[in-house]
């Protein structure tokens, strides 16, 4: 169980040396406790305590990566239910399912349009993560044939969909040198699918219906000696899923039940639906799947996917930023008043709602002061006249209105000297400090 | 069985003759009755325990006893407001001065006492002694300095010196003028670095008499007041306690428009320069109180959070506001006041104490000394109601220490109407529930100029409590008074009509005043939440509660809990410790085993950044409402009738 | 190896707030809708069913709202022209609830009156029997006048007057408890900020039993992340027994996903993002579906298959599985 810092304050030696780079031992323990440093950074620890900070440090939910040349998709190591507590640390990738029933030019044309997909979100570039193979047709041959066509066209980790351990193999001798996903083991299968996952170095999906069966397979394989496990609770309605897979992450987090400390993959394909499969998807992406396998590629439904899933394994403790940029409150024209704010949510929220419910035209110029408010961005530095400048440039601030002048705001009324130097043809005014004030001052004094 | 036509007789120390009232009449109905006039500043709802009487004889029943000890009950103390008659009854009104030293929650700072057992040639690394040197002869050819050194080695038993050019131009003077006689100072030994080399600070033709006082300065540099005690080293008392703002506040209220103002132009000279004002002109006061001359201060102790200790010393301050937030120095070895710039003596010894991080300066170590917090066995809260709102937590075994930016409002600054605790400050005010008429009391009993931060804190709670402001911090404009009205900030109250007031203006507190304190509480109560949540312990834990603050002599506690300023914990919890900084700077001043676990306190302090991720951000935001927005946090005051 | 399952039991229970009033208690609508009452997360039955379904709003406006994208104005086409037909085609779309959005000015271009805002809360109260929401344009002085005066002409119906701002509550409060009807309080992103508003409007002595909180959210790609979080914390706190944080909450993804670039329009933009309608039914269906997992009691829609999707969604998370 993680220790708090003064817990672990207390067994290190309390001498404040400094070597491990921080100012006394209880910095160092509470960088340890927020897991921010590894605990050899001191050279001091004796054994005894090593030993017990060690076991707290171990995940609850077992990191699981598949690789290809070049490509790694990980999964697990996740440390809290809630997505406000600490990050979701491991986007669970996503992978678009193909079945060696269709043909190897079908096949390579559906890789192709998916491997290829890209699409831009702030600034980062998202796509897919990798392709499942089902050798529905069940014979080996048309389950190598599928694959050799997926590996012409795409690179990306591979999830291998079989529980014959014979086709499995077939599939496997293919892809030598990468770690694929096998799904999977069952009641049945488990002692030959666990031999081929440790000779070929590859994750076992387990596959049951119940969570006792689950663990059951877990515990046999882990005892057989594979390590790389993921729990298939094949659960194909939300509200199954849901429970399923919130009841497996507090096992892993609350009972430290190593059992079902394992990623979670998610088969959204199977939806009763197609207009059904973006939902599950979607849900897999917030409650807890590690990797999710979805039967049909479009840019239309990928990229609302690939976004929710930036957004949901977005650092919680990031403070909430809009984006920097030329917001129009209430239809503004070339006569009305521009305003400057920094880029935190409650700060620009404030602003924009005092004065869209005044009525009154403005132009609101949101400049990227890192998520922080007015006086704390001033102070850091984050919030001064060259950035202000920089906004009003950058957004062509000068082709919106007639009459340039801006309205800093009161807390900063400090830099509006230097402003006048950085923009030397704009008037500069002091507005008020609070938001509240903004309709009045705008009404008397522009 | 009472009989309820009874009457009674009730009698008033203060009234002409006794008064016949029915069995239930209130004591304060009784004394209108009777003439007398007791006062009920909180509008007789029991809130504010200032309409105490004392029954000598008799009985009442009494409805109410909030703000009565047990003890004050056992003494016949009685609230009038909430108090019958029920049978004859002999009863004094005491005058209101005794009933407000009585009340258990309003703290005063105790007076500074010099420790006990001082003794100045131990604790005192600057010594005075009087020499009487061998004139020169042709036999002896010695040097004036080799002459003084022996001199010093065989009288003093002070080895060697150090002495500065300006010292050695006018050895020889001193020494024939006094005919081989002199007195000098030096600073024998530096408190951290015991054989090194003595420094001569001053030397005087003659022996000076045996009592003359040695001074020495303690000076604390606050963002928004500077403090300054002027100690006679000789006896460890501080003889004169001066105070006032910094000058630098006209350049910026907070540390960073100073640091942003001193990296500008010709910025970081005229802010050193404003604060040398503040601290030079301070010197002349406290000296004229005790007949000195400030040039005769041969040591200087300065406590000030880092800010205010680079301004001071012209170090660049700019990477103390950017990130990672370092400062340039921590722990200066000791200065001249001639480097300094100080109008004492040029060759004082100017000693800053050390600071832990960019925002938890020599004014936190200090006050850890000053607070005893370093030694104590239960978990201690210290919390410094400053401009920047510095927090302390620990034991004996470990500090973890924060800032949390509260800004100047306690101070009396930033806030229209608000002033530092001198006289002609409201110090206290009850707000009537009913007619939403105020009652204060002020410094020094004069007409009132403004409200100082305990003014204003009181006047927060007791325009909460009345639903003058909601728990937002809104002022309720519909309230039928003609004290609430819309002023050119907005919605206001006046506290004092311009009739009352020495200046002949209203004096009010504004909607924006209201949110600059509720926004100072909130940063503070978060920090001291988030730093107990850190390091993983409730707040329960927490055995003693320290209030330091140059805010004013006294805190009234209930009040700072009812805002949600401090926790809601029992009152005897709390300890209001004044200027801690001063004192902390007093003590490292006069006693070199205090200074050297100043040092102690510094390096193991552990500081805790609060911005590196948004708990403070939410803390704040909850606090952010009065007194909380989780109400549980603060069960005494949803009781509060 | 058996797995205990680890069942939370939570001292909190969300409360339930009633939309509608029938003839028998002083309205005239067919049915009311009645939300809240959970006494666990989202959807886990396991530890108990929750007693009350998330319900789907569906917003229309007073007059067609020209701005709104073009793939709105076309599927719901000569409806969005009258209130009354539009909430009648709202019902037939599957709407629970409907949201009369006030505009702030009528078509004429002058500023709505209280006459004009009353005639089409009226008609879409004779259109349909489901219980209603009405938004004001969301201007305080517009807000407050034209809300009041819905509010009595709507005595006993039990609407929810919305939206109630920390700067600008005490007015609608004021109409909502003098006429018997219920508000929804809107903060912004923040868990405190949200139980500020709460205890402030409940101090006006509306009871939380008549109050909706509305915690805002972004849609998706635009902070849906914060709202997400919000919504958890909020409803973990109401669970931990937090009295002001135990109102149902209400989330418009309609407006945030309608409003976003990828939603609103079909041209210029890049070719990666697909399909223009399929991507906008998406965003908004994701929004939604993602924030009712959070805790989300009323989202309020705006496309008719945005809707069904949304309605299926619930009823696979209402549909209490055998197997666990
Ligand atoms: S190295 Fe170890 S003993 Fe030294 S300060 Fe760091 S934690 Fe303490
Ligand atoms: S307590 Fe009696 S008047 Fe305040």
């Amino acid at each position: 169980m993680a220790l708090s810092g003064i817990q672990i304050y207390k067994l290190l030696p309390q001498t404040n040396c400094k070597d491990c780079g921080f100012p006394t031992c209880l910095a160092f323990a509470m960088k340890l406790a927020a897991k921010q440093v590894e605990l050899a950074a001191c050279p001091h620890v004796g054994d005894d305590a090593k030993a017990q900070l060690s076991e707290a440090s171990e995940p609850p939910v077992r990191l699981v990566s598949l690789k290809s040349n070049g490509y790694e998709v990980k999964a697990g190591n996740e440390v809290v239910l809630f997505r406000h507590e600490k990050t979701f640390y491991n986007k669970p990738g996503l992978f678009i399912r193909l079945r060696d029933t269709e043909s190897p030019d079908e096949i390579k044309t559906r890789v192709a349009a998916a491997d290829g997909y890209k699409v831009i979100y702030v600034g980062r570039e998202l796509a897919l993560d990798g392709f499942a193979v089902e050798a529905a047709s069940r014979t080996p041959a048309a389950f190598s044939a599928a694959i050799n066509a997926v590996r012409q066209i795409s690179h990306r980790p591979l999830i291998l969909i079989s529980r014959d351990p014979a086709i499995m193999a077939a599939g496997l001798r293919l892809v030598d040198g990468e770690r694929p996903l096998m799904v999977g083991a069952d009641a049945a299968n488990w002692q030959a699918m666990g031999d081929l996952a440790k000779q070929h170095g590859a994750a076992l999906a387990v596959t049951a219906d119940t969570l006792d069966g689950l663990a059951d397979l877990t515990v046999k394989l882990k005892d057989l000696g594979v390590q790389d496990l993921v729990l298939d609770p094949t659960a194909q309605r939300l509200g199954a899923s849901l429970a399923l897979n919130t009841q497996i992450r507090r096992l892993a987090l609350r009972k430290n039940f190593r059992p079902l400390g394992y990623p979670v993959i998610a088969f959204p394909g199977d939806a009763d639906e197609p207009a059904q499969e973006s939902i599950l998807a979607a849900h897999a992406i917030a409650k807890y799947a590690g990797f999710i396998v979805l039967d049909h590629f479009a840019p239309e439904t990928a990229y609302p996917l690939l976004v929710l899933r930036e957004n949901i394994f977005t650092d919680p403790q990031k403070p909430i930023q809009v984006q920097p940029g030329v917001y129009e409150i209430n239809n503004p024209n070339a006569d009305s008043p521009v305003l400057v704010t920094t880029n935190f949510s409650i700060t620009y929220f404030s602003v924009a709602n005092e004065v869209e419910s005044s009525g009154l035209p403005a132009w609101l110029v949101v400049t990227d002061a890192e998520g922080m408010s007015v006086l704390t961005a001033w102070a850091a530095g984050k919030f001064d006249a060259e950035r202000i400048a920089k906004a009003i440039k950058t957004f062509n601030v000068a082709d919106k209105v007639s009459v340039k002048r801006v309205v800093l705001p009161g807390h900063v009324a400090v830099l509006s000297g230097e402003l006048e130097n950085e923009l030397p043809d704009w008037e500069i005014r002091v507005g008020p400090r609070e938001a509240v004030d903004l309709p009045a001052f705008i009404k008397q004094s522009l | 069985m009472v009989n309820h036509m009874a009457e009674h007789t009730v009698t008033f120390d203060t009234a002409p003759q006794p008064i016949h009232v029915p069995t239930g009449t209130l004591l304060v109905e009784a004394a209108r009755l009777a003439g007398v006039d007791i006062h009920q500043p909180c509008g007789g709802q029991g809130r504010c325990g200032r309409c105490a009487v004392v029954v000598r004889e008799g009985t009442v029943r009494r409805r109410s006893t909030l703000r009565l000890s047990g003890e004050d009950v056992a003494n016949g103390y009685a609230l009038a407001c909430q108090s019958v008659v029920e049978g004859n009854a002999f009863i004094t009104v005491p005058p209101q001065e005794a009933i407000e030293r009585r009340l258990t929650t309003d703290l005063t700072a105790a007076a500074v006492a010099v420790p006990a057992g001082y003794n100045p040639t131990q604790a005192q690394t600057v010594q005075r002694v009087r020499l009487s040197l061998p004139p020169p002869s042709m036999d002896d050819q010695r040097d004036d300095w080799s002459r003084l050194q022996t001199t010093l080695r065989q009288q003093a038993g002070i080895e060697l010196i150090r002495a500065s050019l300006a010292q050695f131009q006018q050895i020889g003077r001193a020494l024939r003028e006094g005919n081989w006689r002199v007195t000098a100072v030096l600073d024998a030994d530096a408190w951290d670095c015991p054989g090194c080399p003595a420094r001569l600070i001053d030397l005087q033709a003659g022996h000076c008499p045996e009592d003359t006082p040695l001074w020495g300065v303690a000076v604390d540099i606050g963002t928004t007041t500077v403090t300054l005690w002027l100690v006679d080293l000789l006896t460890g008392q501080a003889r004169a306690q001066v105070a006032e703002y910094n000058r630098q506040i006209t350049r910026g209220e907070d540390v960073i428009s100073r640091i942003i103002y001193a990296g500008k132009n010709n910025g970081a000279v005229e802010l050193r320069d404003l604060v040398l004002e503040t601290i030079n002109g301070l010197l002349e006061t406290a000296c004229k109180r005790v007949q000195a001359q400030p040039a005769d201060v041969v040591k200087a102790t300065i406590s000030g959070n880092s800010t205010m200790i680079h301004l001071l010393l012209k170090v660049p301050a700019e990477s103390i506001r950017l990130s990672p937030f370092v400062t340039a120095v921590n722990d200066i070895p000791t200065l001249t006041a001639r480097e300094v710039g100080l109008n004492i003596h040029p060759e004082a010894t100017i000693d800053c104490l050390p600071g832990v991080a960019s925002y938890v300066g020599a004014d936190i170590t200090a006050g850890v000394l000053a607070s005893g917090l370093e030694d104590s066995d239960g978990i201690t809260l210290f919390i410094d109601v400053g401009t920047n709102g510095e927090i302390v937590l620990g034991s004996r075994d470990w500090l973890v220490t924060c800032a949390c930016s509260a800004g100047p409002a306690f101070e009396g600054s930033g806030v229209v109407n608000g002033m530092r605790a001198t006289k002609g400050a409201i110090e206290e005010v009850w707000v009537n529930g009913a007619t939403f008429e105020p009652t204060y009391r002020v410094v020094g009993g004069g007409k009132p100029r403004g409200l100082c931060g305990s003014g204003l804190i009181a006047l927060l709670a007791e325009m909460s409590l009345t639903g003058v402001v909601d728990k937002g911090g809104n002022i309720n404009t519909v309230l039928p008074t003609p004290r609430v009205r819309l002023g050119e900030h907005g919605p206001e109250y006046v506290v004092a009509w311009a009739d009352e007031t020495a200046h002949g203006h209203d004096i009010t507190i504004t909607r924006v005043d209201v949110d600059n304190l509720v926004r100072a509480k909130a940063a503070i109560y978060a920090g001291f939440t988030v730093l107990a949540e850190r390091v993983g312990l409730p707040l329960e834990t927490v055995e003693r509660v320290l209030v330091g603050g140059s805010f004013g002599k006294y805190i009234n506690v209930e009040k700072a809990v009812e805002i949600g300023l401090l926790p809601d914990k029992p009152w005897d919890c709390f300890h209001f410790l004044g200027n801690t900084s001063v004192r902390g700077a007093y003590l490292a001043l006069i006693d070199r085993e205090a200074r050297a676990r100043v040092k102690a306190i510094a390096a193991r302090m552990t500081y805790i950044e609060l911005s590196a991720d948004n708990t403070f951000y939410e803390a704040f935001t909850s606090a952010l409402f009065l007194p909380h927005t989780d109400l549980s946090r603060f069960p005494s005051v949803q009781a509060v009738p | 190896m058996s797995a205990e399952i680890p069942k939370d039991s939570w001292s909190g229970t969300v409360r339930t707030v009633t939309l509608g009033a029938t003839p028998a208690e002083g309205g005239t609508r067919s049915h009311v809708v009645t939300v809240g009452g959970q006494k666990t997360l989202p959807f886990m039955h396991f530890e108990q069913v929750a007693p009350n379904r998330p319900v789907v709003a569906v917003e229309i406006k007073d007059r067609c709202p020209e701005d709104w994208s073009p793939l709105l104005l076309e599927v719901w086409g000569d409806a969005a022209i009258s209130p009354a037909a539009w909430a009648k085609q709202a019902e037939a779309a599957g709407a629970h609830v409907l949201v009369l959005a006030l505009s702030l000015t009528g078509d004429d271009g002058k500023p709505t009156t209280p006459q004009a805002a009353v005639a089409a809360t009226k008609a879409v109260l004779e259109a349909s029997g489901l219980p209603l929401l009405v938004f004001g344009p969301g201007q305080a002085e517009a807000d407050n006048e034209l809300l009041v005066a819905v509010a009595e002409a709507t005595k006993g119906e039990r609407i929810a007057l919305g939206i109630c701002e920390d700067k600008n509550y005490r007015t609608i409060v004021a109409a909502a408890l003098a006429n018997g009807h219920c508000v929804t309080a809107r903060s912004p992103m923040d868990v405190n900020l949200a139980k500020q508003l709460n205890i402030l409007i409940h101090d006006m002595g509306l009871p939380l039993d008549r109050i909706l909180m509305d915690p805002t959210t972004g849609a998706l790609g635009y902070g849906i992340e914060y709202g997400y979080s919000v919504m958890e914390r909020l409803r973990l706190a109401a669970l931990q027994g937090d009295a002001m944080t135990q109102l149902p909450m209400i989330v418009t993804p309609g407006f945030e996903a309608w409003k976003t670039k990828e939603s609103k329009v079909g041209r210029d933009v890049p070719e990666a993002w697909g399909d223009w309608r399929e991507r906008a039914i998406t965003w908004e269906t994701l929004t939604a579906v993602t924030l009712i997992e959070s805790g989300a009691d009323i989202v309020v829609l705006r496309h008719p298959e945005s809707v069904r999707r949304v309605r299926q969604a619930i009823d696979d998370l209402m549909t209490v599985p055998e197997t666990v």
